[in-house]
């Protein structure tokens, strides 16, 4: 839908025909049955006899982190247990005899793992639900028909899953009525089959064959539309029980059996029918969340010179821990398990160990005794789980990967391949731990923010303003080998880069804010970070589709002629340096608004046949600007406006609930909850027309866009038929520019009060004209406005008249990463100098200033580092990049420090022999600063500073190009001006000692020790090159003031 | 001319003293920028200082263990040394011009980064606590000092101070015996000749009194009993701004070079008469960092030539008949303003003493010479007289 990386789990090899079928299509998600295997149950009991004094103490010191113990009431299960649901999936085990008297054999049990308000940890297995879809029933089908039909699917089921022992594949068919939710229909229900088969995923088989069509005794060769049939079986479940993400779970007390045996580590396991779950509206005391228990980590390994770690070679030395409550803002556990004795921290629980086997089980034990609901980390899905567990097969420690909850189940590493339009195709690992979420902050930031940079560092210094120190992997290993004081400082580090996600997590709310998506969309929270978009949607209509009798069907293209269709409308921009306001009016959420207004669903499509068949009136009708007709609301509403209404509605009550609230943990609740709904709202539109979603429905998606195309139009028309000169006002009006959904307009007024008075005049003047709840709103001004292109401008944005509240840039390269420093702090300069100083001659000299320090190598080299990522090694490059040339070059001088793919390749590029290819003149900084090199400034300005800088002058100054001056000679030595050459000497030093200062301790702070060296070797903190770069000039400019002691 | 002759017959004799110097102890010679990194100096000066307080534990708190930061347990009483580190909202920092958003206006006032929230963090080489209790204020303490506390681990893994051990005033050499006779040293800072507040005529009053062109008889032989002059700091005011690397134009170079020589003439003029020792300060024409080297003798092609005229380091170390003198001009003072509170100048000066150290902020907020193995700015004995240049009043 965005071209966001999506995880697609590989198919099991029984579906293979299947897949190839469905080649084309990229969001298909399947079901996996894992069956439950208690034989594995009583191994592990044998091995804690490994050294058993040892692991006593260990097991002392971990115990203190217990989860509190159970109550009375809970033992003797007279109390009802009221959770918070986190984690749901489903196994494969036999029936249940007490719960379930009258079936037998392998059925499909929902196991949902939570929290209660007292911090317990629970597994609530659910019997009885079972896996359905349906399909439409052909004309003329009778109950006997319906039976035959029944042994025909049966035998062709048993066909295909031949190594099933279930008894009864397709356990019932049942006639239904219902609706497709596909186009308009007058009739109101129509009979379908629902089929119930025995495991979950026998519906993707069973829906393969009737797909290819099934031969029917009087009917002839068959095929089916199936419906539903795409649905995860935990979503199906949840759905059919009413139950969202993160929401609170009752089960009342006599209604649970405990389990004959613990399977998992939960404190509290028992079974139930799914019957008798109480599925609590989050609300009121059920809008809080539980203290779940999460865990942040992150591993430290020793690499060899010049190499990633790979866990067939490099030993983990170090992993360190912090365990949080929910809600509480400092972790109650910390500690570090380290390979190798390591001298003790203040505050932290130092656990060294002889052996890398033991410091791994030592980690198993701990995950296993802390229990922790949430695993958070970064870059913990693709590096660190996996990391830990394909080094424990390596050390063949077979009982290492029992980190999930469930006790006989090891963790399971999968394979994935992670494709997007964007990255390319590329594999990597899924681990799953079964009954705790994985949270890696990593993906969290890639999939809601846009930022330069990904790496921890850049990520913290973004929303913590915090730089992280950041040690090579070359120098890890030093580290390690050396004494335990050299292994306190990485384990110093480790921790610190273990709080930082957890950090993150908590600045910028992502529990709340996860978990009330969860409960708005109805999703498992795990599904937000590891399935696409469409999920969230398509569980929202399910559920609607639910309560009002509709089925939706599996069809991968659910309108007609698919292909692209008209996108949304720019207004011409009129370019230029406006310096009188400029009112700008937005649509509120333009496009679910429309879809409002005009009823646009697929259940109120009229199909083209249907136009001419059904001879609706006109006025029950909308035709829409592209030619399509869906119905009005009086004859049927639709379900997508229905769901955008609720949505809305639902976000309007949380903003009003959020002024109402006091204390700060409901409020983040709210707040989360209505940033959640807002999404939730705008995704809606892309559902439509994501061409390889669920449910694409082009039909509706070029029709939201056409109206908006429509009102952008009419509403230009309006504002510059109306505020004329001859209508009574000042001045003419002019509609410089529009986008999606905002109209830029020049009232001509000389003060953004005036401007702000017309504004909301129009606004309000052409709201009316439109249907409801369609809304033109004024909200803000720019004054000065400098408009370069479509969707390329800057401003200075007010909201109130007296004071402007910030300076908005669109479209501006201040962010592009393969810029160097220069260009953004230049840009910014420019613009602040144009916009808020409005000294257009300042701009300009400010620019010559900058040019002419850079063509004199004046320039702070920090500025002219580009950065770009090695995504590959140089020979599968076709053209020859800058940034691959020189890693293979800095490969050749110290294979140690040179960097690998995945790295980041900061270099300058250097003069060079005339004609030298701009790949050979990349060079990295450090050794340009350590042998002097001269930099290329004719490359900066041409092809760094040039065109961002001509993109902002042009619309100003007429006939803007840059003149290079050359480099003035300097004049010789002369005797009589010793004191002033002596002063310009001295004067140097003195800078470079002041930044000498300023630097160094900046790093000491950082590091957040005064009496140890800085190691940090982070590029991507923007002191780093200045730091080594003031230590090298200092040196230099001490030997030029020496040469005055003659 | 002709007053010269007049008192010609009962002629005064300048007063003179012995003078030695100690400023190798400031000098940059063998030293270079190799790469060393601020850690050192912070080292050499926690091992001096903590060597100095554990002498003195046994007889302040003789009861109580001592131990190092990361040898504290909760609840138990000790004593532990360490330096201290003041963690401050408001300190300024280079990151900041790499910050998102440029604030409209600077938050605070920049003479001063003090901030309520601020807290003390207490170090050693193993490790950092962070610091409680109200026996420590955090409006007097300022990064770099090393001090002894006594206090205990609280739950919360903070260290409750109870009470505090500075290195105390060191010893002092005991001063030589008086002779009987009075002898006077000048002290003079911030001439600031070529600034715009600077008055030639001041100046020049002052040369001839110090010369003893002035005044009657008796006001000529006070002059006479001056043995020394110290300018300490501040001398000339050059306009920053030509000093960017570009090259000059010629009358941007008169402007730079006029009040250096102004002030040759003018130190000519006294170093013809009496010894005369020149501190740079914060606007001379000297590195910025300390110790900060001695003025260039190039500046100065008149004064010079005379062998009374020397060109000293900043700090300034010398002796006169025994009687030891140290000061600065006045950085050091300034820097402990921006960062700390003290009722007035002087209690800045007496708590460098007692903490046994000129100059603690450097290098954190002071900029300082990397040193590697020694901290120049320990104060070994006291001295008698301890001046401090360019302040506001005296």
């Amino acid at each position: 839908m965005n071209g966001n990386a999506r995880k697609r789990p590989a198919p099991p090899s029984v579906h293979q025909q299947q897949q190839k079928h469905h080649a084309a299509i990229e969001e298909e998600e399947m079901d996996e049955d894992v069956f439950l295997d208690e034989t594995l149950l009583y191994e592990e009991e044998s091995l804690v006899l490994r050294d058993m004094e040892e692991r006593q103490a260990l097991a002392t010191r971990l115990s203190k982190w217990k989860r509190p113990s159970l109550s009375q009431a809970y033992q003797t299960q007279s109390q009802n247990i009221v959770f918070q649901k986190l984690e749901i999936d489903y196994v494969i085990g036999e029936s249940h005899k007490e719960l379930m008297p009258n079936s037998s054999g392998q059925a499909a049990i929902i196991r949902i793992f939570g929290v209660t308000r007292e911090g317990h940890s629970v597994c609530c297995n659910v019997h009885g639900f079972e896996p359905y879809f349906y399909i439409s029933c052909p004309p003329g089908m009778g109950p006997d028909d319906i039976s035959r039909f029944h042994q025909i699917l049966e035998g062709r089921m048993r066909e295909v899953n031949r190594n099933s022992n279930v008894p009864k594949l397709v356990r019932r068919i049942e006639l239904v009525q219902k609706r497709s939710i596909m186009y308009y229909q007058q009739q109101s229900s129509q009979p379908f089959l629902k089929i119930v088969v025995a495991l979950p995923t026998m519906v993707t088989s069973c829906r393969g064959i009737l797909d290819r069509g099934i031969q029917i005794d009087g009917l002839g060769m068959r095929n089916f539309m199936t419906y539903e049939s795409n649905v995860l079986f935990a979503l199906r479940f949840m759905i059919d029980c009413n139950i969202v993400g993160g929401n609170w779970i009752e089960v009342p007390a006599g209604k649970y059996k405990k389990t004959a045996k613990n399977l998992s580590y939960c404190q509290l396991e028992f079974a139930c029918l799914y019957s008798e779950l109480i599925s609590h509206v989050p609300e009121g005391e059920f809008s809080k969340m539980a203290p779940f228990r999460i865990l942040s980590f992150d591993i430290e390994c020793a690499g060899r010179k010049g190499l990633f770690p790979e866990p067939t070679h490099d030993p983990v030395i170090q992993v360190a821990n912090l365990v949080t409550l929910q809600g509480e803002d400092q972790p109650f556990v910390r500690n570090v398990m380290t390979l190798k004795s390591c001298s003790p921290i203040v505050g932290v629980d130092v656990m060294s160990f002889d052996t890398e086997r033991e410091v791994l089980l030592a980690w198993r034990d701990f995950i296993r005794e802390v229990d922790p609901d949430v695993i958070i980390g970064y870059n913990i899905c693709k590096f660190d789980l996996p990391y830990l567990i394909q080094r424990a097969e390596v050390l063949r420690i077979a009982e290492f990967p029992i980190l999930g909850r469930v006790r006989n189940s090891r963790v399971r590493v999968k394979d994935t391949t992670f494709s997007s339009r964007q990255y390319g195709t590329r594999e990597s690992k899924e681990v799953t731990v079964e009954g705790r979420v994985q949270f890696d902050l990593l993906q969290v930031m890639q999939r809601d923010y846009k930022l330069s940079s990904y790496s921890l560092n850049s990520v913290s210094a973004h929303f913590l303003n915090e730089q992280k120190e950041d040690v090579h992997h070359s120098i890890i290993s030093d580290l390690q080998n050396g004494n335990s004081e050299t292994r306190r400082r990485l384990a110093v580090y480790c921790l610190k880069d273990a709080y930082l996600p957890q950090r993150l997590l908590d600045k910028l709310m992502f529990i709340y804010n996860y978990v009330e998506m969860a409960r708005v969309t109805g999703v498992p929270i795990s599904f937000l970070l590891s399935r696409g978009q469409s999920i969230k949607v398509l569980s929202q209509l399910l559920r609607k589709a639910k309560q009002k009798n509709l089925v939706i069907p599996n069809a991968k293209q659910a309108g007609s002629e698919q292909g692209t269709y008209e996108g949304a409308t720019v207004l011409e921009a009129s370019a230029g340096f406006y310096e009188k306001p400029i009112a700008t009016l937005d649509f509120a959420s333009l496009y679910p608004s429309i879809m409002m207004a005009y009823n646009l669903c697929y259940c109120t499509l009229v199909t083209p046949e249907d136009v001419r068949k059904l001879n609706l009136p006109p006025e029950c009708v909308n035709k829409t600007p592209s030619g399509e007709t869906f119905v009005k609301s009086n004859l049927q509403k639709g379900i997508l406006p229905e769901i955008l209404e609720e949505l809305l509605a639902a976000r309007k009550r949380a903003k009003a609930d959020l002024k109402e609230a006091k204390d700060p943990l409901v409020k983040a609740v709210l707040d989360g909850r209505q940033l959640a709904l807002k999404i939730s709202a705008n995704s809606v539109y892309g559902f439509t027309g994501a061409t390889v979603g669920q449910l694409p429905c082009l039909e509706i998606s070029s029709s939201v866009t056409s109206y908006g195309r429509q009102m952008i139009e009419h509403t230009k028309k309006l504002v510059e038929e109306k505020f004329t000169m001859l209508g009574g006002y000042e001045h003419n009006a002019e509609v410089i520019y529009g986008d999606t959904d905002s109209v830029m307009v020049l009232f001509g007024v000389p003060t953004v009060e005036a401007a702000m008075n017309l504004g909301r005049e129009a606004a309000d003047y052409i709201s009316g004209t439109f249907m409801k709840p369609i809304k033109l709103e004024f909200e803000k001004v720019y004054y000065p406005y400098l408009l370069i292109s479509k969707k390329r401008y800057a401003g200075l944005l007010w909201t109130n008249p007296e004071k402007y509240d910030k300076m908005d840039t669109k479209g501006i390269e201040t962010v592009r990463r393969d810029n160097c420093l220069l260009v953004k702090n230049l840009v910014n300069e420019c613009l602040h100098k144009i916009l808020i100083d409005r000294d257009i001659p300042g701009a300009v000299q400010y620019v010559k200033n900058t040019i002419s320090d850079l063509l004199m190598n004046r320039m702070d080299l920090s500025l002219l580092v580009i950065t770009k990522g090695l995504t590959k090694t140089g020979d599968d490059y076709e053209v020859k990049a800058a940034h691959v040339e020189l890693a293979e070059r800095m490969r050749k001088r110290d294979a140690a420090t040179a960097p690998n793919v995945g790295d980041r390749v900061p270099y300058v590029i250097i003069k060079a022999a005339k004609g030298a290819k701009a790949y050979e003149k990349s060079e990295d900084p450090i050794y340009v600063l350590e042998n002097s090199i001269p930099i290329d400034p004719q490359y900066y300005l041409e092809n760094q500073i040039s065109k961002p800088l001509l993109r902002i002058f042009e619309p100003i100054l007429k006939n803007a190009t840059l003149i290079s001056n050359s480099d003035r000679t300097l004049c010789s030595h002369c005797r009589g001006r010793e004191a002033e050459l002596y002063c310009k000497t001295v004067a140097n030093v003195s800078e470079l000692e002041k930044l000498f200062g300023r630097l160094w301790t900046q790093c000491q702070e950082c590091q957040g020790s005064l009496h140890q060296d800085v190691l940090c070797t982070s590029r991507d903190c923007p002191i780093f090159y200045r730091r080594k770069k003031a230590q090298k000039d200092m040196a230099e400019a001490k030997l030029q003031l020496d040469r005055w002691n003659f | 001319m002709g007053a010269m002759e007049v008192d010609s017959e009962n002629l005064l004799q300048r007063k003179q003293s012995l003078y030695q110097t100690s400023d190798e102890l400031f000098e940059i010679q063998k030293e270079m920028y190799r790469g060393q990194q601020y850690s050192q100096i912070y080292f050499a000066r926690l091992h001096l200082l903590r060597t100095l307080l554990y002498s003195l534990i046994p007889t302040w708190k003789p009861h109580l263990p001592v131990c190092t930061v990361l040898e504290l347990e909760k609840g138990k009483e000790c004593v532990v040394v360490g330096t201290i580190y003041k963690h401050m909202k408001l300190k300024p920092s280079v990151l900041d011009e790499y910050s998102k958003k440029r604030s409209a206006t600077p938050l605070v006032k920049p003479h001063n980064f003090m901030h309520p929230d601020d807290q003390l963090v207490l170090e050693d080489e193993s490790g950092r606590v962070k610091l409680r209790g109200t026996a420590l204020l955090p409006s007097v303490y300022v990064t770099g000092i090393v001090v002894a506390l006594h206090g205990k681990e609280t739950d919360a893994g903070d260290f409750l101070v109870e009470d505090i051990l500075d290195a105390g005033l060191p010893p002092q050499i005991e001063l030589p015996l008086k002779s009987g006779e009075d002898k006077y040293v000048v002290f003079v800072s911030g001439l600031s000749v070529g600034s715009s507040s600077s008055n030639p005529l001041q100046f020049q009053l002052l040369v001839d009194h110090i010369t003893g062109h002035l005044g009657d008889e008796k006001e000529q032989s006070i002059a006479a009993q001056i043995v020394q002059v110290v300018i300490a700091g501040n001398s000339v005011e050059v306009p920053h701004g030509l000093l960017n690397g570009q090259n000059l134009a010629s009358k941007d170079q008169s402007r730079l070079s006029e009040p250096i020589k102004e002030l040759d003439i003018l130190l000519t003029q006294i170093a013809a008469s009496i010894p005369l020792d020149i501190m740079p300060g914060h606007n001379d024409p000297s590195n910025f960092s300390l110790p900060q080297q001695p003025l260039h003798r190039c500046l100065f092609p008149g004064s010079s030539a005379y062998n009374t005229f020397r060109s000293c380091t900043n700090p300034h170390l010398f002796e006169l008949d025994n009687v030891r003198f140290l000061g600065t001009s006045g950085q050091n003072i300034d820097d402990l303003e921006k960062y700390s509170e003290a009722k007035d100048k002087l209690e800045f000066m007496e708590r460098t003493l007692k903490w046994r150290h000129l100059a603690p902020t450097a290098p954190n907020t002071l900029g300082c010479y990397p040193f590697t193995d020694r901290d120049p700015f320990f104060v070994e004995s006291c001295p008698h007289v301890y001046f401090v240049g360019n302040q506001d009043n005296y």
